[in-house]
């Protein structure tokens, strides 16, 4: 049987990063979460990666100017936004192809994440 | 404001335009053959003229720097060797020393050099390409390095720069994920936004009156 909800107060309190990424082959969802738990598990280690609470919620591929570019939400705790950030630099690679991960935007919630950086307007 | 003062591809404008900066440095090698520097200042963005100098010791590096001084706007040296890192350091026609912990197994600056840095205006450069392309189990080595560095500006209160020595698209890093990932070389808030911000504009404010300074000193004010 599935665990009763937390009440509010003590669930983690939680934020939604707007990413994208620019590559030169097309990249799809498994992809994006090897390279950011890669990177995250390379600079920060089991013990840190633990505490952020990283999950990517959607991720919508997008084609603009014969470049290959997919945008995303990754979800991690609000205390360490600044941290998962920090991760993105250090991505340059996957499977000798290039790659680049840049930060949109921080929201509150998935809706105003997608409707401000995502699908603006 | 925010300013990347060591980009290799002048078709990186519009890409770093879009990720938020308003000024870079691009090292350009034939300036007069390329047809995109024609239209250099048409930019949106400020764009600067830089020159890399790689020297073979330090007085090939003093001819090169006196002989570049006036095409450039912005001049970097080539560290990583020790004599021309403190020669970098001691001269101050050199706006940035690039790298002085290239191929070594320290920082390549100590509380001497990291003083005349200080008194000579010679920013010190924090390259991210070079810690993203380090392989991952020796990146340890290179944050070393860099907090060390931080630990001397606090110091001796010379300018670090935060750099992308972009060649490509995917080299060039949105300002505020490098001010996050300075946090991993203790570096804080307002250090991260300085070395982005204010010691690159420091650079260009200090190049528009070098003419003008007589001796140190005095400067012609008409």
């Amino acid at each position: 049987m599935k665990l009763k909800i937390l009440p509010p107060h003590l669930r983690n309190k939680k934020r939604y990063l707007a990413f994208e990424v620019l590559s030169e082959k097309p990249i799809n969802r498994e992809e994006v979460i090897s390279l950011i738990w890669g990177a995250a598990g390379g600079l920060y280690g089991s013990c840190g990666v633990s505490s952020f609470d990283l999950w990517v919620v959607k991720i919508w591929p997008c084609k603009f100017r014969e470049q290959n570019i997919v945008k995303g939400i990754l979800r991690c705790s609000r205390e360490e936004v600044s941290t998962v950030r920090s991760i993105f630099p250090l991505i340059n690679r996957y499977k000798g192809k290039r790659v680049v991960f840049h930060t949109l935007g921080i929201s509150g919630t998935i809706k105003s994440a997608k409707s401000k950086f995502i699908k603006p307007g | 404001m925010y300013y990347d003062f060591h980009i290799n591809n002048i078709n990186l404008v519009e890409e770093a335009e879009r990720l938020g900066y308003s000024g870079l440095a691009i090292i350009g090698g034939n300036q007069g053959e390329d047809n995109e520097w024609e239209n250099w200042d048409r930019h949106p963005i400020q764009i600067y003229k830089s020159i890399l100098i790689r020297a073979r010791n330090p007085e090939d590096m003093r001819q090169k720097v006196k002989r570049f001084r006036g095409e450039a706007q912005v001049i970097m040296v080539q560290g990583g060797d020790q004599k021309i890192n403190r020669a970098a350091c001691e001269d101050p026609q050199v706006d940035i020393l690039s790298m002085p912990y290239y191929n070594r197994k320290d920082s390549g600056i100590n509380h001497v050099m990291a003083r005349k840095a200080s008194q000579n205006e010679v920013a010190v450069e924090l390259n991210i390409k070079h810690l993203s392309r380090t392989s991952s189990h020796l990146q340890y080595k290179v944050l070393a390095h860099y907090r060390e560095l931080v630990k001397l500006k606090r110091k001796f209160n010379f300018h670090l720069i935060i750099t992308s020595n972009a060649q490509s698209i995917y080299d060039l890093h949105s300002p505020l994920d490098l001010i996050a990932l300075s946090r991993c070389f203790g570096m804080n808030q307002e250090e991260a936004v300085s070395a982005l911000s204010e010691s690159p504009r420091n650079i260009i404010e200090r190049n528009n009156t070098r003419n003008k300074v007589v001796v140190d000193g005095v400067k012609l004010v008409n």
